[in-house]
């Protein structure tokens, strides 16, 4: 007789569990508790007497955005699917909370590249056949088709790159020329005292410190280079107004004139205020100063985890969140808007939206900019960047 | 009528009655605070937790001074914090309990709506008013005062206005039942005896509002410590306080050991200083029963 999963409970459970169905499916602990989330669910809805009725459930870990339901309301009803979002605060959290186990429940996530490309070394990210995707590819700008080597993990691809921007000062055109931003000077300049944003995002704001600095934070670096990012964020610091980890805290700012440049931020901060009608606000990238790109490209991609039980609802739907349709709707967000990596995306633009998402200058800031990725010592610049801020006060 | 018998913790009725309290502490307060501790043994090397069993975590706490000195900074703003709140709430206390009889009611039902809504809207709301093109500043402008005014917006002291005003209540209410329960025969008794109004105040009100004093500043102060949300949308982030430390630590840096050990700092020197001042100003346990 071979055992089962419920051979050891009392009689009378078993056959609970056979009624039920319970011993064809097989009792996973991810099923265990995507039916747990489906009684929840339908307990929910019976109080609004809608009771769910999708034939599966998925989880999808994401940014805000990526669940807009002009996006997940076609796929829902295509594929007969619940999906249950997970959605993240930031890259980091996203990824240490798949790793302390969420990667159990979730079955899609759509994150930074740096940390979708960290779920391949992780073994939590399945490794995607670019064959498999070829006919998403097929419309994909150049510099995104496979090989795209910021998603490789050992030669494998770990995920599909969905929305892009860059990452420069975002001025207000109306109170400084965008020439005078051709580098970070501005920032240290004794004039601009008092009027400079700094995001409170993480590494965003250092790295391109690091890089006026004239080092390359993408490499692993000394103690003097160590040294030298210390000097350039203790100068950046001396000229902050605010430290600002709310977009709409700096995007109002740039807008009344309280703030010069902000720091940290881009395209990401800019063009929600552009959609908004305020086209003085723009994201620019300074020009290389010494051979060294001083803009820095982030990447957002999605991939399928491990250790989804839908492993082809899960690719669907990683396609449909590529596709055209939803790519359109995905770069022109109501929170923010960032050109994406469909290509076939552009001809849905008006002139209007081109100039929202500064599609005429996107190939221009790539050409300026490093692509981002973790950078090695990004834990000591960290620890710098809090000593600088205490010492700051 | 029977003496009282001293309970002893050896006492199996008293271990029973106190059972239930003593396993809830246990699971819900004593375990995660030994899990925080046991995870300060550990450490985090590119975003990810290493499980090493040493004192890295400890080593880099008490070799790095910023970390002191904004446990420093956090220390003298919850300090000035209380020092202001019971500045602010001892007279409207006293007004309440005293003077405004007849608007009691009315009163604490609107520092009650002041209280309970929303610390986010409130601090929001105070950014707002105390913006470049603010209210504050317009108003100043309007009756021909020079622009931009009011400048202490991303300042410490717009942090401490947002603290103030969001922990003033427990200094109100606290004081008001201190002030309430006063006998005022005892007032009385002090002019009787020919002390003066501010004499009978200092002496004898005063005196007799300690253990609201007291209570209101343990609170205002713990949560003045803990203060995350005014530092950084009033104070503009500038000048972090020790809550702001710790999630920097835990979701920037993603080091979570650090943040624990820092954590845990910050919650034993806070206990130590309301210890401290306990013992200074020669609080009894009986002096807070009464």
């Amino acid at each position: 007789m071979t055992k089962t999963w419920y051979s050891d409970l009392p009689q009378y459970y078993q056959r609970q569990i056979k009624a039920a169905g319970l011993d064809k499916a097989g009792l996973t602990r991810r099923r265990l508790l995507k039916g747990m989330a489906a009684t929840a669910g339908v307990a929910m809805a019976g109080l609004s007497s809608r009771p769910s009725q999708a034939a599966s459930q998925m989880t999808y870990m994401c940014w805000e955005g990526y669940n807009d339901p002009r996006i997940i309301d076609p796929f829902r009803k295509a594929n007969d699917v619940e999906i249950a979002f997970d959605l993240i605060v930031d890259s980091p959290g996203g990824f240490a909370k798949l790793q302390a186990g969420a990667s159990r429940e979730v079955d899609l996530v759509s994150s930074d590249m740096p940390w979708i490309t960290r779920l391949g070394p992780a073994g939590l990210a399945q490794e995607l056949n670019p064959a498999d995707y070829a006919d998403v590819y097929a419309t994909f700008y150049d510099q995104f088709k496979p090989p795209f080597e910021p998603l490789l993990n050992e030669g494998k691809t770990i995920g599909v790159a969905t929305r892009w921007g860059w990452v420069g000062p975002c001025v207000n055109t109306d109170l400084t020329k965008p020439e005078i931003w051709k580098s970070y000077d501005p920032v240290f300049d004794d004039a601009n005292k008092g009027k400079i944003c700094v995001m409170d995002w993480g590494d965003w704001p250092i790295l391109p410190m690091a890089l006026h600095a004239g080092i390359d934070p993408y490499q692993e670096l000394d103690q003097n280079a160590l040294e030298e990012i210390r000097k350039v964020l203790r100068a950046m610091f001396k000229n902050t107004r605010t430290l600002v980890a709310d977009l709409t805290q700096a995007q109002k700012g740039l807008l009344d004139g309280s703030l010069l440049g902000c720091i940290g931020a881009g395209s990401y901060l800019t063009s929600a205020v552009r959609k908004q009608g305020h086209k003085n606000i723009i994201a620019v990238v300074p020009e290389p100063k010494n051979g060294l790109k001083q803009g820095i490209i982030w990447v957002e991609a999605t991939a399928i985890l491990k250790d989804t039980d839908q492993p082809e609802l899960a690719q669907k739907l990683l396609k449909h969140v590529v596709s055209k349709e939803s790519g359109h709707v995905l770069s022109l967000l109501d929170s923010t808007c960032n050109v994406v990596t469909n290509k076939a995306v552009e001809a849905l633009y008006t002139p209007e939206e081109r100039d929202i998402l500064q599609v005429d200058y996107m190939w221009t800031a790539w050409d300026n900019s490093q692509m981002h990725r973790i950078a090695p010592n990004i834990d000591d610049m960290l620890a710098i960047w809090q000593e600088e801020l205490a010492a700051a006060q | 009528m029977a003496d009282e018998v001293p309970r002893s913790w050896r006492d199996p009725d008293l271990l029973i009655k106190a059972l239930p309290t003593v396993l809830l502490q246990t699971t819900c307060f004593l375990a995660p605070l030994v899990m925080t501790f046991l995870l300060t043994f550990q450490r985090s090397r590119n975003f990810q937790l290493q499980w090493s069993w040493d004192l890295w975590t400890w080593t880099d706490v008490f070799s790095k001074p910023h970390y002191w000195t904004i446990l420093g900074h956090t220390i003298f703003m919850a300090a000035a914090c209380v020092a202001i709140c019971l500045i602010i709430a001892f007279p409207i206390a006293y007004g309440l309990a005293t003077r405004f009889k007849a608007w009691e009611n009315e009163i604490k039902v609107l520092i009650t709506f002041a209280f309970i809504t929303d610390a986010t809207l409130k601090i929001y709301g105070w950014a707002l008013f105390l913006d470049k093109n603010g209210m504050a500043n317009y108003t100043l402008s309007s009756i021909g005062l020079p622009p931009e005014m009011v400048a202490f917006l991303y300042t410490d002291w717009a942090t401490l206005l947002g603290m103030v005003y969001s922990l003033s209540a427990f200094a109100i209410f606290t004081l008001y039942l201190s002030i309430s329960n006063i006998d005022r025969s005892l007032i009385l008794a002090a002019y009787d005896a020919g002390a003066g109004k501010f004499r009978a105040h200092w002496e004898v009100t005063l005196p007799l509002c300690k253990p609201g004093i007291w209570a209101g500043s343990v609170l205002i102060f713990l949560l003045s410590v803990g203060a995350f949300l005014e530092p950084k949308v009033l104070g503009g982030g500038k000048s972090p306080m020790s809550a702001e430390l710790i999630r920097q630590t835990f979701e920037t840096r993603v080091n979570w050991p650090l943040g624990a050990a820092l954590t845990l700092v910050l919650m034993v020197v806070s206990v130590f200083i309301v210890l401290l001042f306990s013992r200074l100003i020669g609080l009894k346990r009986a002096g807070l029963a009464a």
